[in-house]
């Protein structure tokens, strides 16, 4: 059992997307508990994923194709959870604000989150600050990620933070920021409540604000 | 099938034109047949007039056909091979490859625990043997110091005796006689397995030095006449100084030290056809207010620059200079001095560029320098390498598949190329403010000290044989027992 958790885990470093999916198929048809294929092999995985990328010792090429294989094992496991009525981490909700079309970097973050083990809600680039507030309303996120990459765009994220708080929803959720041109520093300033400097450092914030780092 | 198309593979880089090149040729060619140099060397004058030299006293001159026969006979294609038989740490010496590497002879080092300068003693020399084992953009050895706790006639020998098993890449190995020479050989020859085996595959190369201007000396010569006997890959290396010892133009100063490179080579390729020979070696400037031999001017890479292309016109390999600097510590200058001269060399092709970790002018070896010029020598090669042009490279298709406001990060052609299209360095820092702070701060100096002292803690070098180890330690015996009373 330990032995297909742990191939399942290096399946995911090695960014072999067919190998999980059947490796993650095998573990159910083994009757294993989704939730614990789930911790003990895929988050495992992706969280050595997260460390290598950190020490250099793995790029952001690799990095993406073990994300594409923890998503092909979650495809097969999904259904699992949902049955078993296991709920995930938490719940992110995540848009490039407005003005900005940059979303790679915004992208990259919700691929590593999700490894992490959370659900995202994608609202994708150029998004108003309604549209945050509407998503907000309908989706109950316990985060909310925003991103920019223009020095002229960055300034929409302390407008969209503004709204938010005009809107009664600021104390509801936790609020990440990041972009090329955000540091910690501006992200205290708009009222922000912490900033990822990358993918790997934004899905470690999000896990801080969720408590389960 | 693509009709009269040129494909440029690396950087285009040319300083003298075929004509002037052809000029400086003749003038080397007219020192010889009419200046001559001084040789002190009984045994080299005989060799050299019985071949067709001109010998009046001590001065020899030489016809031309005498040099341009010897020019005929040096191989510009061979190999010194890596002693444990490793392909990587092989060096090929053809057009259009640069190779790097320390030099020899610095009187001090700058101490890996304090950075602080003092002499150089026995036990640095197998520290700098395993830095250049384990820096991937180091291809040759040598010392980058002289012993001063053994013997004073034995430094050379204990030298590469502690070398010599702290690395498998190939050992330039400089001695102070025949007799150095002897022993060091001996060790070499054991390893290969002998001396046949050794003509075969030489596992290093010889090292001489004349001087400057236009002299023999009888030990530089006396080295030379060993090594082509035991047919060993020779480098003989002027140190000429414009406006000291050389004229003060740079032309000026290409000319008169090949005159006293062709010398050597007209000499080996009598003694022994198709030796591989090295012309050399430090071309530089004499500052006219400190009076050193300046080793970060730019008329250093300027003059091997143009060295290198007469060498290289004349069908010869060179033995190029590089990654030194003049200032006294570890700073700004180093860095600038240091890695312009890289670039330079290796642009040019010169085939082994030495003195890489050479400071104070050529007085202080420093493994520092060495290993923050080993990502300087990386940055270079990535320059050098150029860019690759076919269908795959201009990625047409891809472009197409990506389309307006997409990414590359996924493509299969991304994940193929990011590997070998960018270079990545180990020193220089590019991450962000954040991680940059979090990780201590740390300066270029830091990181690079932190460096080499993790690969001397960590780098094991493959080992030599047993039977090498038992000519070490012959070919030392007997060296203490002849100048024990010296």
């Amino acid at each position: 059992m330990s032995r297909l958790y742990e191939r399942i885990s290096t399946a995911i470093m090695e960014g072999d997307a067919d190998k999980t999916a059947k490796l993650v198929q095998r573990g159910i048809d083994q009757e294993l508990a989704a939730k614990e294929i789930l911790d003990n092999a895929m988050v495992v995985g992706m969280g050595e994923v997260g460390v290598r990328f950190k020490a250099g010792d793995m790029f952001v090429p690799e990095v993406l194709m073990s994300a594409d294989s923890m998503q092909a094992g979650l495809e097969v496991l999904r259904p699992h959870l949902v049955a078993s009525g296991v709920k995930l981490i938490g719940k992110i909700l995540m848009g490039t604000v407005k003005g900005d079309l940059h979303d790679i970097g915004k992208n990259l973050v919700n691929m590593m989150c999700e490894g992490a083990g959370f659900e995202i809600v994608d609202i994708g680039f150029n998004v108003d600050p309604e549209k945050f507030i509407e998503a907000i309303k309908e989706h109950q996120p316990d985060v909310v990620g925003m991103s920019a990459m223009l020095t002229t765009t960055m300034r929409a994220m302390a407008q969209t933070i503004k709204a938010i708080e005009e809107a009664g929803l600021r104390d509801q959720v936790k609020i990440m920021v990041g972009g090329a041109p955000v540091d910690a520093a501006f992200a205290e300033r708009i009222g922000a409540d912490g900033y990822g400097s990358n993918a790997p450092a934004g899905s470690d914030l999000a896990k801080k604000f969720v408590g389960a780092a | 099938m693509r009709t009269n198309y040129v494909i440029n593979s690396g950087v285009r880089f040319q300083l003298l034109s075929q004509d002037q090149l052809q000029e400086m040729f003749d003038g080397v060619l007219h020192v010889l047949e009419y200046t001559g140099l001084d040789v002190y060397h009984d045994e080299a004058r005989e060799i050299l007039k019985e071949a067709g030299a001109w010998v009046d006293g001590l001065r020899v001159r030489l016809p031309s056909y005498m040099v341009k026969d010897a020019l005929a006979k040096a191989p510009r294609s061979f190999t010194i091979w890596a002693r444990d038989g490793n392909p990587k740490h092989n060096i090929h010496i053809s057009p259009g490859r640069a190779h790097f590497g320390p030099g020899p002879t610095c009187p001090n080092f700058i101490d890996i625990e304090t950075m602080e300068r003092r002499l150089y003693v026995k036990s640095d020399v197998p520290a700098v043997a395993k830095m250049c084992d384990a820096l991937p953009n180091i291809d040759f050895v040598e010392s980058l110091g002289t012993v001063n706790d053994v013997h004073h006639e034995l430094g050379a020998l204990y030298e590469f005796a502690g070398m010599f098993p702290n690395t498998s890449k190939p050992i330039v190995a400089w001695s102070y006689d025949r007799f150095d020479s002897a022993g060091i050989h001996e060790i070499a020859v054991a390893e290969a397995g002998g001396q046949e085996a050794f003509e075969l595959r030489p596992n290093y190369v010889h090292y001489c030095e004349p001087l400057s201007p236009l002299v023999s000396t009888f030990e530089a010569l006396d080295k030379l006449i060993f090594a082509a006997r035991h047919r060993v890959p020779l480098i003989f290396t002027p140190c000429p100084i414009s406006g000291g010892t050389a004229p003060i133009t740079s032309a000026g100063i290409v000319i008169q030290g090949a005159a006293e490179s062709w010398m050597g080579l007209t000499l080996a390729q009598i003694i022994q056809p198709g030796l591989p020979y090295f012309m050399g070696g430090v071309f530089s400037a004499m500052d006219m207010s400190s009076m050193i031999l300046a080793y970060g001017a730019p008329e250093l890479p300027l003059n091997m620059a143009a060295l290198t292309e007469l060498a290289h016109f004349a069908g010869l390999p060179l033995w190029q200079t590089g990654g030194c600097t003049d200032s006294k510590c570890f700073d700004e200058q180093a860095i600038i001095e240091g890695s312009m001269s890289v670039l330079f060399s290796a642009l040019t092709g010169g085939d082994l560029c030495h003195d890489v970790g050479y400071t104070e002018s050529g007085m202080t070896g420093s493994v520092f320098q060495l290993c923050a010029m080993d990502e300087a020598i990386g940055y270079a090669r990535r320059i050098t390498r150029g860019i690759e042009v076919n269908e795959d490279t201009l990625a047409v298709p891809v472009i197409h598949n990506v389309g307006p406001n997409g990414h590359y990060l996924r493509e299969e052609h991304t994940r193929r190329y990011y590997k070998n299209e960018f270079w990545y360095p180990k020193l220089c820092d590019r991450r962000n403010y954040e991680e940059w702070d979090m990780m201590g701060k740390t300066s270029f100096k830091e990181r690079t000290a932190a460096r080499v002292r993790d690969i001397l803690a960590t780098h094991q070098p493959s080992p030599i044989k047993p039977e090498t180890e038992k000519a070490i330690e012959k070919a030392l015996a007997e060296a203490e027992e002849r100048v024990k009373d010296h």
